[in-house]
């Protein structure tokens, strides 16, 4: 699919055609090394105590029958291990720096006391096998001061309040300030005083967790002052440095392995208090370690999509012209906060007035951090849903209101590298068949099962940035291609193959790759932000344009030698914003008499500029649909009020989709080459996700006519709503 | 101690090894040979506790295993530190995603959720069990083509659940296919390939060539 009204982007040889992985056989025969598939010599398995509390002060942690216990070989607590975490919290969504560890003053430990919430590491053993280590955790015993605690974000800015922290519950940023995120433009009072209406809602969502398949697991050891990590993780490098940073040693002693990994959707961004315990345990022992996490530590012990609480004023003229857009929420961050808390979606429209204030809140949840497109689903919920109610309410299609309202530059201002949002919309609603489908009287259907159709738009950061790649060459022509990338799903190893093969205009079995390993490869971005493919793939096809250069000057390589190239492209793009664009289309039925709501079409429109191998392209774009799905109707990480204890830590709790919830998702790609990245490539891999939930929401308040305001839109609410 | 104990939960292993007395009592244990060892009152593993173990005798990928197993490893311990075959992974360990599935007797099962010492006199197939030689299994070619592995974590378990399903079903209906795979949950959610993938594999000849790395993807 080409983009309309504009030049046919260029074909090339490898690149664009659909091309099996060049690790295919490994992963369907088993062979595929994932980190709980390695062992090593003489190597002892690791289990963590975690809190049964959602906040309490520890006074006495009594360890002796279970370091009497035989085969017990370490243990580990806050008493006798005072590693702080970096990256675990304190940064304010910032990257944990030196500067930052000098000066913040909420310092997340490995272990941590008081502890904060359900699943805080309090201890950690390493015994000669794991069901040693599993009874040596349940004779640890600890003497708690139970303290209170609060899991909503508003309620924990209200006065009397149990304080999290001594500076209190509004979370501190990298300055160690107390302030929401506020981002203004225009006169929003001015905005909202001349508008024809002003229409007010409120949206939440829930905490949901990544849920990745494969559960946590670490294995270290240490050879001198030299540890070595096998951790799943989408970012070697920057495991590497922050790892050697926690634990005050120089970085090159530090060798990150990841190989396959098991899907991670940010839950395994750079390090892990895992890493740090595991590291920590081996040394203690002088043995290696593995830590494995059971399915339930890896729901409440690492993190999940931040819970939102979304105001939202809209000023709007009776033509549909937007005038103003207000927006005061607040994002549950658990007691610690690993990332920003914001809540994205204003962007999305062209509006002279705004004004955006975002509470991050501390809370005794488990903590939030990034996931699937860290601040949009949640955020694209709340203002898609609110501004789809805001078209029905002036009597306009949705579709033409977007149309209509839809951001065309950045911020209003600056220009996109290339604009096909139009494109996306015009052509999802022709091949959805919108004006079929879609009910002018939302709920009109007659009977008890009803039918309607939603849609939602989105753009997505796809900036460019610095990496690396170096290419080697042999005299029996094989080239060996080092990219420091981790394979965790999207097939970034595959894709870096094909820009080589293509950017030297060989075949694509002539390229080895050596990836996932600190030591081997070069620096790269990490497999976060959708940056892989535009950033590390950019250094690839700089890479070989230096090896072609080699070779110019000094000709193919002959007997034992090599020929290498190696780039560190940091391109930059001053005055304008490269973005991917997309559009979802929904059409779902509804049993008001069960509740319950099933997705019957689904279709999706993505401008992710030149599409690199469209076989796993495509499968991205159906993932994050399909999770979308999840999120919008099932998916719920839900705690006791009266206890503070997570109900839902699980697959089957939190209602993870299955394959008999999951429908045909229709891709189609409006391609374009806007001049960067490799090849015009831009962000695919969190766009998927991000507008599915909004869109869904939508189609469920075309076929029944209530809006549902807080996800997830279970049966329960269907029939509350209805009632 | 014992008070304190009989207040936390059970664990699962210890509620499977419940169940797994009571299986064995109803069903009289016909085809059980196993001989319990004797509880070895010395140290054993590097200074643990000696824990009761059995012998047991079973087939893995038609091979023929002699084990002795200790009574708590669970199936999917066995195979993985114990045989080798870590091919077969572990989820969740409490039976809920699936991606621990092998062929116990050609049914599917979680082998997380089964206790190594069940298998006795009984045989398993693990996704390393799938090719023949270098020949790779239809089901094996399709997943490659299809593009069914995103991270590849639950793969081992879909492929061995849509074997069972194709055993007795050689050419199912996409909703068959759902419907068979449902206990394999896939968190990329790749779910529509994996259906392709299942069909596809049923038109397959079985002798077709093994396709290279790199080649051949389907849209």
């Amino acid at each position: 699919m080409r983009q309309q009204g504009s030049a046919p982007i260029k074909p090339l040889k490898t690149i664009g055609h659909p091309t099996a992985r060049i690790d295919g056989v490994e992963r369907v025969t088993g062979k595929a090394t994932y980190t709980g598939d390695v062992r090593l010599p003489g190597m002892l398995y690791a289990r963590v105590l975690r809190s049964p509390h959602p906040h309490a002060q520890i006074r006495r942690i009594d360890v002796s029958r279970a370091l009497a216990l035989p085969g017990v070989k370490a243990i580990l607590t806050h008493e006798n291990c005072k590693v702080v975490w970096g990256a675990g919290s304190i940064s304010g969504g910032q990257q944990y720096d030196d500067e930052i560890k000098k000066i913040t003053k909420h310092r997340r430990y490995a272990f941590n006391n008081p502890v904060r919430f359900v699943g805080d590491p309090v201890a950690a053993v390493a015994a000669v096998n794991r069901h040693v280590a599993e009874e040596a955790v349940r004779l640890i015993q600890v003497d708690y001061e139970i303290l209170n605690f609060v899991l909503d974000p508003e309620e924990a800015l209200k006065p009397g309040a149990v304080q999290i922290w001594p500076e209190g519950n509004l979370s501190l940023d990298a300055r160690n300030q107390a302030q929401p995120q506020v981002a203004r433009r225009g006169n929003i009072e001015e905005g909202l005083r001349t508008a024809d209406h002003v229409f007010e809602d409120r949206y939440t969502t829930t905490l949901v967790h990544n849920a990745q398949m494969e559960p946590r697991a670490c294995i270290a050891g240490w050879d001198g002052d030299k540890l070595t990590l096998y951790t799943p993780t989408q970012g070697i490098s920057n495991c590497r440095t922050d790892t050697a940073r926690d634990l005050g040693i120089p970085p090159e002693n530090v060798h990150v392995i990841c190989h396959y990994m098991g899907g991670g959707f940010g839950n395994k961004n750079q390090n892990q208090d895992a890493d740090l315990i595991t590291a920590m345990l081996a040394k203690e022992a002088g043995a290696p370690v593995k830590l494995e996490f059971t399915r339930k530590d890896d729901f409440i012990g690492v993190h999940g999509r931040w819970p939102t609480i979304q105001y939202y004023k809209v000023g709007v003229n009776r033509d549909g012209t937007l005038k103003a857009i207000q927006l005061r929420g607040y994002s549950g961050m658990g007691p610690y906060r690993k990332n920003t808390g914001a809540i994205g979606g204003i962007e999305l429209y062209q509006c002279p007035n705004i004004e955006r204030v975002v509470y991050p809140v501390y809370t005794n949840k488990t903590v939030s951090g990034n996931f699937r497109g860290p601040e949009y689903p949640q955020g694209f919920f709340g203002i898609e849903s609110m501004m789809d109610d805001v078209a029905y309410k002036l009597g306009m299609d949705p579709v033409d209101f977007v149309l209509k309202n839809m951001t065309r530059k950045a911020g209003d201002e600056v220009p996109y590298t290339n604009y096909s949002l139009e494109d996306c919309i015009r052509r999802g609603a022709e091949a959805f068949e919108w004006k079929k489908r879609w009910h002018p009287q939302p709920g009109s259907d007659r009977g008890p099962v009803k039918r309607g159709a939603g849609l939602a738009f989105m753009a997505f950061r796809s900036a460019l940035g610095r990496s690396s790649a170096v290419i080697r060459l042999d005299a029996k022509g094989r080239y060996t291609l080092f990219v420091g990338v981790t394979d965790v799903g999207p097939g970034a190893k595959t894709t870096m193959a094909m820009i080589a093969a293509e950017a030297l205009g060989v075949p694509l079995s002539t390229i080895e790759v050596v990836w996932g390993d600190s030591d081997r490869c070069p620096y790269s971005v990490g497999e976060s932000g959708s940056r892989t493919t535009i950033q590390t793939g950019y250094a690839v096809i700089q890479a070989a344009e230096a090896l072609k250069a080699q070779i110019a000057e000094k000709g193919l390589p002959k007997g034992e030698d090599v020929r290498i190239g190696s780039a560190t492209p940091n391109p930059t793009l001053p005055g304008k914003v490269r973005a991917a664009f997309g559009a979802h289309f929904v059409e779902v039925e509804v049993d008001t008499e069960l509740g319950h709501a099933r997705v019957l079409k689904y279709l999706t429109v993505h401008d992710c500029g030149r599409i690199m191998n469209p076989l796993t392209a495509i499968s991205q774009i159906k993932g994050g649909a399909t999770m979308g799905i999840g999120m919008a109707l099932h998916e719920d990480l839900l705690y006791d009020r009266r206890t503070g204890q997570p109900l839902t830590a699980g697959f089957y709790g939190a209602r993870i989709l299955t394959h008999r919830d999951a429908p045909e998702i229709e891709v189609i790609f409006i391609e374009s080459d806007d001049g960067y990245g490799p090849y015009g490539a831009k962000s695919i891999g969190e766009s998927s996700k991000v507008p599915a939930v909004a869109a869904v929401a939508n189609a469920v308040f075309n076929a029944i006519g209530r809006r549902m305001k807080d996800l997830p839109i279970t049966r329960d609410k269907i029939l509350g709503a209805l009632a | 101690m014992s008070k304190n104990r009989s207040k936390k939960k059970i664990s699962r292993r210890e509620f499977l090894e419940g169940t797994g007395t009571a299986f064995a009592v109803a069903a009289a244990a016909p085809t059980v040979e196993a001989q319990r060892a004797a509880i070895h009152p010395a140290a054993g593993e590097a200074g643990a506790v000696e824990m009761p173990r059995t012998r047991i005798r079973l087939m893995v990928n038609g091979v023929e295993r002699r084990v002795e197993v200790e009574d708590r490893w669970t199936l999917v311990e066995l195979l993985r530190d114990h045989l080798e075959l870590t091919g077969t992974k572990i989820g969740c360990d409490r039976g809920e995603c699936g991606a621990c599935t092998v062929l116990l007797d050609g049914r599917p099962v979680y082998s997380c959720s089964n206790l190594a010492v069940w298998a006795d006199g009984r045989s398993i197939q693990t996704v390393e069990g799938l090719a023949q030689g270098e020949r790779l299994d239809p089901l094996q070619r399709a997943f490659i083509e299809r593009d069914g592995p995103q991270c590849g974590f639950c793969t081992s378990g879909q492929l061995m659940s849509a074997k069972a399903l194709l055993n007795r079903n050689p050419h199912p209906t996409a909703e068959e296919v759902r419907a068979a795979m449902t206990g394999n949950l896939c968190r990329c959610s790749n779910y529509n390939r994996y259906v392709e993938a299942v069909l596809s594999a049923a038109t397959m000849p079985p002798t077709a060539r093994t396709p290279r790395n790199g080649t051949g993807g389907a849209r």
